[in-house]
């Protein structure tokens, strides 16, 4: 890629970054730029992708070398789009059909078997092999059947709780507590590799190389929001006065 | 104190973003070398499950990740895809991600600059970018070129060496998924529950804990979680193979600082509330 375009690109990164980031500031016409940019070019990206990657080599090439099978699901894809027609609405149905129909034969089984029996299985299992492991893997083996069977309870509602069962509905609520806990540090913790990916980015779009262009449109940016409070100020004054005056 | 405490509960947030801006960018500019000391059981089962792999296998690298949550995840992609290398595996990259396949591109060029001796339909191929998940890996079952004829720039596939002895997912030895949304838990269900394909993958930080249970069943084989899990990875790419830390390592040495920060101010904050409620209030 020629090394002008890649300095073209460090500013409109830059520019687009810094435009976004002005929200944490205040909600501002360069925030409002970018929100739309954002919205548009995304919006033609998947057009173009949609079009060239998935209509062209699935369904125009195969037409063209004769293979006309591609005819059926292209017109159930079509009729997804009478939905827009109400009196023709219904047509849409048959798609949604056979869409559900085939996505409910793969998953529920599926589901059925990676999501509950197979994790009951994994609780489990690991107690068969308890005479070949460690002190703490057996207090591992034994706090997760415990976490598991208290938070189940808590989230038994068909019996009232009080007594005992509330006693271990308690733990279970602990247990979602400390879940939600390690959520919440992972959360933070995923949101700041984000941000430092942007700022890893900005500062590499600060040399030289790139003309500068995080500090310049930076400073840009300050200029622009200084000069805006000021006029902001004004109007407010002049409304002000109007305002003092009847005129309003 | 009273004065401090009310100012910790009523403080500007933005006071936080721009102390939160430059606690990031001070280790940007003035890196730390701190060292990954310790390696979590999951990125060691992963490690492990790719480096007993026989030479040659055929591996599925399927990329489902956008801009997004790129900062994260390609390290993760970079680490593993590096370690294939390394064990001369053969890698098809592949996405379900409409975000992409720009990235697919730029990570496949990254990976043979990074090892020149490997060769475009030798060693790595790509695979092109399909909107269908649950058609495509099912129809992988039987017939890979019934849903893949060509690669991604419309080469046919099966011309290429790499793709020699490849029918279905019964060739493969593995498929490595790395993505931040519920298409991870699809690759388990349909590629490895329903057709017995080892899976291994890497998530995002938020995401870590949903999937870590499938490590404990052994329906992953290994699991790479958020910037911490590629730093691991690198680490031990680079003890065992002398390979260059990469990204993540880098990414690690600033993040301490801001989560110091934010542990700092949760304490803080906690301490704030807490004593606030036994501080005498005004009208009273």
């Amino acid at each position: 890629m020629p090394h002008s375009l890649l300095v073209l690109g460090a500013w409109v990164t830059g520019f687009l970054t810094l435009g976004i980031f002005s929200f944490l500031y205040k909600d501002n016409p360069l925030f409002k730029i970018t929100e739309n940019l954002y919205v548009g070019v995304g919006m033609g990206y998947y057009v173009s992708l949609y079009f060239f990657q998935v209509w062209t080599p699935l369904v125009w090439e195969p037409l063209k070398e004769g293979n006309y099978i591609v005819i059926i699901p292209s017109i159930m894809g079509l009729l997804l789009l009478s939905q827009l027609v109400p009196k023709l609405s219904w047509l849409s149905r048959y798609t949604l059909t056979f869409t559900i129909g085939y996505s409910c034969g793969l998953a529920i089984p599926m589901t059925i078997n990676t999501d509950l029996l197979t994790q009951i299985l994994g609780t489990a299992k690991p107690f068969a092999n308890i005479a070949n492991v460690g002190g703490m893997d057996i207090f591992n083996m034994i706090f997760i059947l415990v976490a598991v069977l208290c938070v189940l309870t808590y989230f038994f509602f068909s019996v009232e709780s009080k007594g005992a069962v509330k006693k271990v509905s308690n733990v279970g609520i602990y247990v979602l507590m400390a879940y939600f806990g390690a959520a919440f540090g992972n959360t933070v913790m995923a949101r700041f590799s984000l941000l430092y990916g942007r700022f890893d980015t900005l500062t590499k779009y600060s040399h030289a190389e790139y003309l500068y262009s995080t500090p310049i449109i930076l400073t840009l940016f300050v200029i622009f929001f200084i000069v805006k409070h000021f006029m902001d100020k004004k109007k407010a004054a002049i409304a002000a006065e109007a305002e003092a005056n009847g005129e309003i | 104190m009273k004065r401090f405490l009310a100012f910790l509960t009523k403080m500007d947030r933005r006071w936080l973003f721009l102390f939160l801006t430059i606690v990031i960018l001070i280790p940007i500019i003035k890196p730390s070398n701190m060292e990954m000391k310790s390696i979590s059981s999951p990125v060691k089962k992963a490690y492990d499950f790719i480096d007993t792999l026989p030479e040659n296998s055929f591996v599925l690298l399927s990329l489902d990740f956008d801009p997004g949550t790129r900062p994260e995840l390609y390290p993760q992609a970079l680490a593993l895809c590096k370690h294939l290398m390394k064990k001369n595996l053969r890698v098809a990259l592949t996405t379900f991600n409409a975000g992409a396949p720009g990235i697919m591109t730029e990570f496949k060029d990254s990976i043979l600059q990074t090892f020149p001796e490997k060769k475009y339909g030798k060693d790595i191929v790509m695979f092109p970018y399909r909107a269908v998940f649950l058609a495509t890996v099912t129809q992988l079952a039987t017939d890979v070129y019934a849903q893949y004829p060509d690669d991604a720039d419309g080469a046919p596939l099966n011309k290429m060496p790499i793709m020699k002895g490849i029918k279905n997912y019964k060739d493969m030895a593995l498929a490595i998924e790395i993505s931040g949304t519920t298409l991870f838990t699809s690759w388990i269900y349909y590629v490895g529950d329903k057709y017995h394909l080892p899976v291994l993958g890497g998530t995002t930080a938020i995401t870590q804990l949903s999937y870590s249970p499938y490590v404990q069943t052994g329906q992953l084989k290994g699991l790479l979680g958020g910037m911490r899990g590629a730093a691991e990875y690198e680490a031990m790419l680079h003890d065992n193979y002398q390979l260059e830390t990469g990204d993540a390592t880098k990414s690690l040495n600033v993040l301490n600082w801001p989560h110091m920060l934010v542990f700092l101010i949760a304490v803080l904050s906690n301490i704030a509330i807490f004593f606030g409620k036994f501080m005498p209030h005004k009208e009273d």
